[in-house]
């Protein structure tokens, strides 16, 4: 009987001891800890995950997702871009996303992935980096920053998150790019496209890099690679947002709609695949 | 979409398999007689297929009758030739708009296996079903003239594959009065 | 470190049910609309409220849209059970601030506060899709948009729920003007904004069958919300 009665008493324990974390979550007294989460009750909550957020599902959770984003380093930094469509299936939910995160003056995130999830845990990261900071009188460089990030992340890792992401920033050691992803993959490079458009963004990159391009190239060298990303990818469109990382912080250069650019570069002329002087 | 004495066809042109574009000059209509248009959305295969069997049995019916389809017989040939394959069905939606021969207007939307229905204002199929049919609702009234209908089914599709991912990369209108067909390809988004 | 805490989770295994039976879910559908003006901000919502697949309707007038208590107008839809607890737990939090700062939290700060409840249950969603309108610090109007875990953003004209891809497009062509067409000035009074609104339910309510019965607006402007409500087809 005692035992019975134990055990009710410790559930009732347990639920306002939840009770408690869910109406304290907030309270600023418990802000230097980790975010929290409610879970559902179930064994398998990776099979629950996908039940919930699955196309046949009665009541489909619909996880908003971004698509281009890019980043590589050149002489004068690191050039940032993205595309700002954000969609739920083939349904285009919003055209004007930030997938560039502020994180601080600094540091900056890419989104790709679940839109949420890149948004919720890089303004955690700037909270850890701002207490990082009062700790140690000293900036947090690029690399820790985004270890801070991967770390965080991998907590969490096969339970669903989606997000691949780039941590960017200028330190001590100069301009730096971390590749950062929910499976917990973290690894450090000069040149990184990320999201269903990044083949495209790849291409344009590759063939006209160079990293002794002065900065208005090395601009328009990211603006045409989302460019032809969002020409070719139903998931990426919109406008085409760039920054500028510097050794002062970065700088946000512009904001482009891809239609005017479609038709802008088409009037340019095409550079001939074929060298001239070959067959001249 | 109908108007007053005239209809009015559209359909952007992608082509892509999944995200993929890879072509964005596939308009997705042809026309049938004189006044009458088809469109179909769908699998790009069977849009094809389809196109050259309804291209054969448009003309089989010329010649032996002599008469071009009304819209309303070519609808209910579209509807037999899709029932036809009830269970292996051609994944495609296609449209039959016209103007019949007192030049009333004729609509008819048709779903994968032929279950027609004649709309007095508009029909509408593929992706962005949805966004075509709440912007109709919204922009569309009866007894439009043409430039009028051109511009309103003009709005209509671009408002639409603007939300759709997979839809867009240019239209093209047709509009068919009782005099000519006029037909426009829009300037629209690229991405 | 605090940093370094392990993560606490409220995982009751003892209650736990196998993945598959547990499907806590149900679709009480419902659209909603928000257009942001110079001064004001319009938030609109039917009133049906359906239930499964959206063959039954459980009422037509259930109100989904609330007035917050710091003057911000909050549209729920989807699963009704979690719009509501949604809002009982904004209430709540919105009542703690003012006990805490002693003034109400402003429409943007309440953007954020939105979008972190959200994501608090990342793995376990509300089934909500919601809409947040108000005006801002400078007493703009202001709309935000989310989707079910929190990704947020403020728009000029959003729509959503199970007529919301239906009125989105004609919002963004009657709001932002995006097709190259267009010649007329986009409307931006507040007349103009409303009658934008009531067509777009109009419209919807032809389609969608889980929208229709009756349509609340709600006019937020510095005054404070006036509510008016409109009728839409019944069937």
């Amino acid at each position: 009987m005692n035992s019975i009665l134990n055990e009710f008493k410790s559930t009732s324990a347990l639920c306002e001891e939840e009770l408690h974390d869910s109406l304290y979550d907030w309270d600023t007294a418990n802000g230097f800890a980790l975010p929290t989460f409610e879970f559902p009750a179930v064994h398998n909550l990776n099979r629950f995950m996908k039940d919930i957020t699955s196309a046949s599902a009665p009541c489909q959770i619909e996880i908003q997702h971004g698509t281009t984003t890019l980043a590589f380093k050149f002489k004068s930094g690191v050039i940032v871009a993205a595309d700002s469509r954000a969609s739920q299936g083939n349904y285009v939910s919003t055209s004007s996303v930030k997938k560039i995160i502020e994180i601080n003056p600094f540091l900056l995130g890419t989104m790709a992935g679940g839109a949420a999830d890149c948004t919720f845990w890089q303004r955690e990261l700037g909270r850890q980096c701002r207490l990082y900071e009062l700790r140690n009188k000293e900036r947090i460089s690029v690399a820790a920053a985004s270890k801070l990030l991967a770390n965080m992340i991998y907590r969490y890792k096969g339970m669903g998150l989606s997000m691949g992401t780039m941590v960017t920033g200028w330190d001590k050691t100069g301009p730096k790019i971390f590749y950062v992803d929910s499976d917990g993959t973290r690894v450090d490079g000069e040149l990184f496209s990320v999201g269903s458009g990044s083949p495209f963004a790849y291409g344009i990159i590759d063939n006209g890099f160079d990293f002794d391009l002065d900065v208005p190239s090395a601009i328009d060298l990211g603006k045409r690679a989302i460019y032809h990303a969002t020409h070719r990818d139903g998931a990426s469109g919109g406008t085409v947002n760039l920054y500028h990382v510097k050794p002062d912080g970065w700088a946000r250069i512009g904001r482009w709609d891809v239609e005017d650019l479609h038709w802008e570069f088409q009037d340019q002329p095409k550079p001939s695949p074929i060298n001239s002087s070959v067959i001249g | 979409m109908s108007g007053k004495n005239c209809v009015a066809i559209a359909s952007d042109k992608r082509f892509g398999v999944k995200y993929l574009t890879i072509s964005m000059e596939f308009p997705k209509m042809f026309q049938a007689t004189d006044k009458t248009f088809i469109g179909i959305s769908g699998l790009a295969t069977d849009v094809q297929t389809l196109m050259e069997r309804f291209r054969f049995k448009i003309n089989m019916y010329r010649m032996n009758e002599e008469r071009d389809f009304e819209p309303i017989t070519l609808a209910n040939m579209v509807s037999s030739t899709l029932y036809e394959r009830r269970f292996s069905p051609y994944f495609v939606e296609p449209i039959v708009a016209g103007l019949d021969k007192n030049n009333n207007p004729y609509i008819n939307g048709m779903d994968l296996i032929g279950c027609s229905t004649t709309a007095c204002d508009f029909a509408a199929t593929g992706t962005p079903e949805d966004q075509l049919y709440g912007t109709c609702e919204a922009l569309w009234e009866p007894n439009l003239e043409p430039e009028e209908l051109f511009e309103t089914i003009s709005q209509t599709i671009m408002s639409a594959t603007n939300r759709d991912c997979v839809s867009g990369w240019g239209a093209v209108v047709h509009v068919i009065t009782p005099e000519r067909v006029i037909t426009r390809t829009l300037k629209t988004r690229m991405d | 470190m605090d940093s370094f805490l392990p993560v606490q989770v409220s995982w009751t295994p003892q209650t736990a049910a196998s993945g598959s039976d547990f499907y806590p879910y149900t679709n009480n559908a419902g659209t909603v609309a928000g257009i942001s003006g110079g001064d004001f901000c319009v938030m609109a919502a039917d009133t049906r409220q359906s239930f499964g697949v959206g063959y039954l309707i459980n009422t037509r007038y259930q109100p989904k849209m609330f007035k917050l208590s710091n003057g911000s107008v909050l549209g729920t839809s989807g699963f009704y059970a979690d719009g509501l607890t949604l809002i009982k737990r904004i209430n709540q939090r919105l009542e703690w601030y003012k006990h805490a700062h002693d003034k109400e939290m402003s429409t943007p700060a309440l953007a954020q506060l939105l979008s972190i409840t959200l994501y608090s249950k990342r793995f376990f969603p509300y089934y909500a899709r919601v809409l947040l309108g108000g005006l801002d610090l400078e007493g703009h109007g202001v709309v935000y948009g989310y989707d079910s875990i929190g990704s947020y953003e403020p728009c000029l004209a959003r729509a959503t729920g199970s007529g919301g891809s239906l009125i989105q497009p004609f919002l963004d062509n009657q709001i932002y003007r995006k097709t190259p067409l267009g010649i007329l000035q986009a409307p931006h009074t507040l007349d103009q904004v409303k009658a934008v609104m009531r067509d777009s339910f109009t419209s919807a309510t032809e389609r969608d069958i889980q929208t229709g019965d009756y349509l609340e607006l709600f006019i937020i402007t510095a005054q404070g919300v006036d509510v008016e409500k409109y009728d839409l087809r019944k069937d």
